[in-house]
């Protein structure tokens, strides 16, 4: 049993593995918690929208001379700038959060393939296909660290207006009646929701990274019947999720990013059953 | 002792619509009033700015002697649409628990869940406690609501239609519920109604809103009264429909 446990965690031993699995932990806790804010409140195309918003900051920096690294400083407040638009749209207008999110989404996206044919013949060539589907294990140490602080810091702010967020999510006028800062909340949402999908898209690329935020809390969602309960089973299950597909995707010698989001979209199909029983 | 609330030339204007007009009336504390009106008349819309939730665009209103919002924990609030998330993991206990906490609570301790056992007793709904809000009945999410409003112990209630949507059995009950709140001198109470009975039974006084204040009085001056059709010329009403408000 101990030789069989050391020959799936032997992976641990080599550094771009241990990388890989606490930005992958710390994407996955973060990500889930925002998730369940995010799933309750009909928003789910929303990461998926900053996803790809994330690639034109990204073609933004790229434009600007930065490497694909760096250009994560100029997807991170390019791509919270989206999301605040979209939310300035929905509070501002009858659209719905769809509706924005697909009209910001669109023209980001847009804009990031104009940036990219902008840049100069010399640049160095950009590997589009790493943007769209990620590099879990290519995470570098600088990566690791920006992912481990936004996660910590979406984490600490979700602990502390985490309570009030949910009152809004369940009845903006009680909440409001109560002395909750309903708009304010809701701008932070999204704007936390724009830092994890920047430096998620690193991770497991613009594609897969919604799947980060919207699986684990959709899945728990189906499970618990109390707020603490969903956000607790959506972080176990994306903790599970991550660690589980990291080290499949390691063994099988597949791509991480699809073995983990293929293994969060397990559970989720398993709880469907599950559910229905 | 300031009144419990205290209407002054209040006007609202929604776009470029006028809904409340020049509204001036007192609710003392310990009385027991109700607003009657057409639909579109501005009840809800004067519950609303008398919440904070909607500005004025003149005039002044004082809550239990402050400006609207300033005490929320003192007022008592029963919305007529339950416009909450269907879809939000919500039990009774918890919508009891977040008006007390003004959050909600990712756990409900010992000491809340019993404070919110005694609201619900107070309205007959103690079984509710766990209940998911999304099952209820019509009846009992009045109820749940009754009890979210009156588990601060308020000062002042402000009951939107409480008994729209629930059946003649439900409704009767629901008048008992609130014929006991009336009769506490401590609270005052707001009762926007369409329901003649329910105005007989509970108001100490009546406001009849139709954009403007048309009549204010006891039940027996505002409902009985022979009316002048003078009086409500010039506005939408060339005279108050009759009866003011309708037995359901």
């Amino acid at each position: 049993m101990g030789e069989i446990l050391d020959a799936l965690l032997a992976p641990l031993g080599q550094g771009f593995v241990r990388r890989a699995l606490y930005a992958g932990l710390a994407l996955g806790a973060a990500g889930s918690l925002l998730g369940v804010f995010i799933v309750q409140r009909g928003l789910g195309l929303l990461s998926d929208g900053l996803a790809h918003a994330t690639f034109g900051g990204l073609a933004l920096g790229l434009l600007l001379g930065a490497t694909v690294d760096r250009a994560m400083w100029v997807a991170l407040p390019f791509t919270v700038a989206i999301a605040l638009g979209i939310q300035h749209v929905r509070r501002r207008t009858t659209l719905g959060g769809d509706v924005a999110t697909g009209v910001f989404f669109a023209v980001s996206f847009a804009a990031g393939i104009l940036f990219l044919g902008l840049r100069s013949a010399r640049s160095a060539p950009v590997n589009v296909e790493g943007l769209l589907f990620g590099s879990l294990l290519a995470v570098s140490p600088e990566s690791l660290a920006v992912i481990v602080g936004v996660a910590a810091l979406v984490i600490v702010v979700l602990a502390w207006v985490g309570p009030r967020l949910a009152y809004a999510t369940f009845d903006p006028e009680l909440a409001a009646l109560s002395g909750v800062p309903v708009a304010a909340l809701e701008y932070l949402l999204l704007a936390l929701t724009a830092l994890v999908v920047v430096v998620g898209v690193k991770t497991v690329g613009v594609v897969l990274v919604s799947a980060f935020v919207v699986i684990p809390a959709a899945t728990a969602s189906l499970l618990g019947r109390t707020l603490g309960t969903i956000a607790l089973v959506a972080v176990g299950l994306s903790l599970f999720g991550t660690a589980f597909g990291l080290f499949a995707s390691y063994h099988l010698n597949v791509a991480t990013g699809a073995t983990i989001i293929l293994t969060l979209g397990a559970t989720f199909f398993l709880a469907l059953v599950l559910r229905r029983r | 002792m300031s009144p419990a609330l205290r209407a002054q030339g209040v006007t609202v204007e929604l776009g470029e619509r006028r809904v409340l007009d020049d509204v001036s009336f007192e609710v003392a504390r310990g009385e027991f009033a109700c607003l009657c009106g057409p639909n579109g008349g501005g009840k809800t819309t004067f519950l609303k700015a008398a919440l904070g939730l909607v500005p004025l665009a003149a005039g002044s209103i004082e809550v239990l002697g402050a400006r609207p919002g300033a005490s929320a924990n003192a007022v008592g609030y029963l919305p007529q649409a339950k416009a909450f998330n269907p879809t939000f993991p919500a039990r009774v206990v918890d919508v009891i628990v977040a008006n007390r906490r003004g959050a909600w609570p990712v756990r409900v301790g010992a000491a809340d869940r019993e404070r919110a056992r005694a609201a619900l007793a107070r309205v007959g709904g103690e079984r509710l406690l766990d209940a998911v809000l999304r099952g209820l009945s019509g009846g009992e999410m009045q109820r749940a609501y009754l009890a979210r409003a009156l588990v601060n112990e308020p000062a002042l209630l402000l009951l939107d239609e409480p008994t729209a949507g629930v059946d003649a059995r439900g409704r009767g009950e629901f008048l008992d519920l609130l014929s006991g709140v009336a009769a506490r001198e401590d609270v005052a109470a707001v009762l926007v109604t369409h329901n003649a009975a329910a105005v007989r039974r509970l108001a100490h006084r009546v406001v009849y809103l139709d954009a403007r204040v048309m009549a204010w009085g006891t039940p027996a001056e505002v409902l009985d009264r022979e009316w002048d059709r003078a009086a409500f010329s010039g506005h939408d009403h060339d005279a108050p429909p009759a009866p003011l408000c309708e037995d359901e």
